[in-house]
């Protein structure tokens, strides 16, 4: 089953559907609020809001716009970087988004399973070829939660090379991924930012 | 304006600026082609991070949680129909009735978790989650004039870097500098961080340096700016790496 079936069993109210998605992205989901707060209780509850977030206001999530894994990643993060940050969602600000990683792919187990192992190599691949410091600007504002200023303040430099150093660490990233066929060119024609329905944007500080 | 776009992909703007830069991306074309771009790469970014294997319990308690009924409402499918008040009636009849062994068997699945919690609590087994391996956290502890003072460190062992967040640090007497030092189990201390606190006696400081290898942190107060090559007294705080 693809991610564009398994969101419209979601969207039906089917309960094996979110079993079904907690077994396709729950460990990586885990993973990811894990490196986010360190903490394995605190990460488990942030798990299972994000799941449950996704659950409850499936019908309003786009399927034909909106990667199921991307949503549910990006909730994750900004749910444990506000867990951790000790802020509450009343804080962020929604922001609409639209695909990012193709929403669609390979439809067979075995097929989606090789498809997302190789993405998730190539991601590494890409993220360890970045130069130190553009790969801790990157990593401190994405899993720390980190501002641009506070992350100048701790790595001791001008915010302008900060700011430098993520832009073009964002470029490299994309060129890598897009050379490999892992992101979608973008077009004038998708919605672009602002259309569809898609995870929050982290806000609040 | 490009460099301020990337920030803002990574959520990184402060929150003044945040608006600023949306209205901006939204009104140029070439911003939104670059935020799109970029928003697209942070969102790949977690896929760089190796699976973790959560809990066995965690996936009974999302299923038993969705059992109960969703907080909002499903799609209307009948949308354009006309519906009259007895069809309504019918309607949340059935759904009453429908539901019932869904409540049921959320209510038993439920409490079975909570008495399974309760007796793996009783038991010593909550603190059997895993551990993670990518990510160490340890305390250190101040003492003497820093004796209210307190620090995170997260250790990123995959990123070979760790952060220390300090509390409560006294503010320092003009000249010096608190520096941060990494002490081997032969008892080699290796200078890890300078630093200032801020005002209220916080600071972030992140420490270049894998943190494996080391037994302990520890903190004392030195000489600015620079701080010294080896600590010039016993350390003023604390804590163990192990």
């Amino acid at each position: 089953m693809s991610d564009t079936d398994l969101g419209a069993e979601l969207v039906a109210g089917n309960q094996d559907a979110l079993a079904e998605l907690y077994d396709r992205y729950g460990r990586l989901a885990y993973a990811v609020a894990l490196r986010i707060l360190g903490d394995p209780g605190r990460a488990e509850d942030v798990v299972q809001d994000a799941f449950l977030k996704l659950w409850n206001n499936a019908n309003q999530f786009d399927i034909e716009r909106g990667s199921l894994r991307t949503w549910l990643i990006t909730a994750v993060r900004n749910r444990s970087i506000d867990t951790m940050r000790g802020r509450g969602a009343h804080e962020r600000q929604e922001r609409e988004l639209k695909p990012e990683l193709r929403a669609t792919g390979p439809t067979s187990d075995p097929w989606r399973e090789v498809s997302l192992s190789l993405e998730r190599a190539a991601v590494r691949e890409a993220m360890d070829s970045l130069p130190r410091e553009q790969r801790q600007a990157v990593e401190l504002a994405y899993f720390g939660g980190f501002s641009q200023r506070e992350i100048a303040d701790m790595t001791a430099v001008p915010l302008s090379t900060v700011k430098g150093r993520m832009r073009i660490a964002l470029e490299k990233l994309s060129s890598y991924l897009t050379g490999r066929g892992l992101i979608d060119v973008p077009t004038r024609t998708d919605g672009g930012i602002g259309s569809g329905l898609g995870p929050e944007r982290r806000r609040g500080r | 304006m490009e460099e301020s776009v990337a920030v803002w992909a990574l959520s990184a703007d402060e929150a003044d600026d945040g608006a600023f830069i949306r209205s901006h991306i939204q009104a140029c074309p070439s911003c939104h082609e670059l935020a799109d771009r970029l928003d697209r790469a942070v969102k790949a970014i977690p896929l760089a991070v190796d699976d973790v294997a959560p809990p066995a319990r965690l996936r009974g308690r999302i299923v038993a949680a969705a059992a109960l009924p969703r907080p909002t409402t499903a799609p209307d499918r009948t949308r354009g129909r006309r519906r009259t008040a007895e069809t309504y009636k019918r309607r949340f009849e059935w759904r009453v009735l429908e539901r019932i062994p869904a409540y049921a068997a959320a209510a038993a699945v439920v409490l079975a978790l909570v008495i399974g919690g309760v007796a793996g609590d009783l038991a010593g087994h909550r603190s059997a989650a895993p551990i993670p391996s990518q990510v160490a956290r340890f305390t250190l502890t101040g003492e003497g004039a820093l004796a209210g003072a307190t620090a995170k460190v997260i250790d990123l062992k995959t990123d070979r870097f760790g952060l220390v967040d300090f509390r409560g640090l006294p503010a320092l007497p003009p000249g010096k500098v608190y520096e941060l030092w990494l002490i081997t189990s032969s008892g080699r201390a290796d200078p890890a961080a300078v630093f200032v606190p801020d005002g209220n006696g916080t600071k972030v400081v992140i420490v270049n340096h894998p943190l494996g290898g080391y037994v302990t942190m520890a903190v004392t107060t030195e000489q600015g700016p620079d701080g010294s090559n080896i600590p010039s007294r016993l350390p003023q705080m604390s804590g163990s790496l192990a």
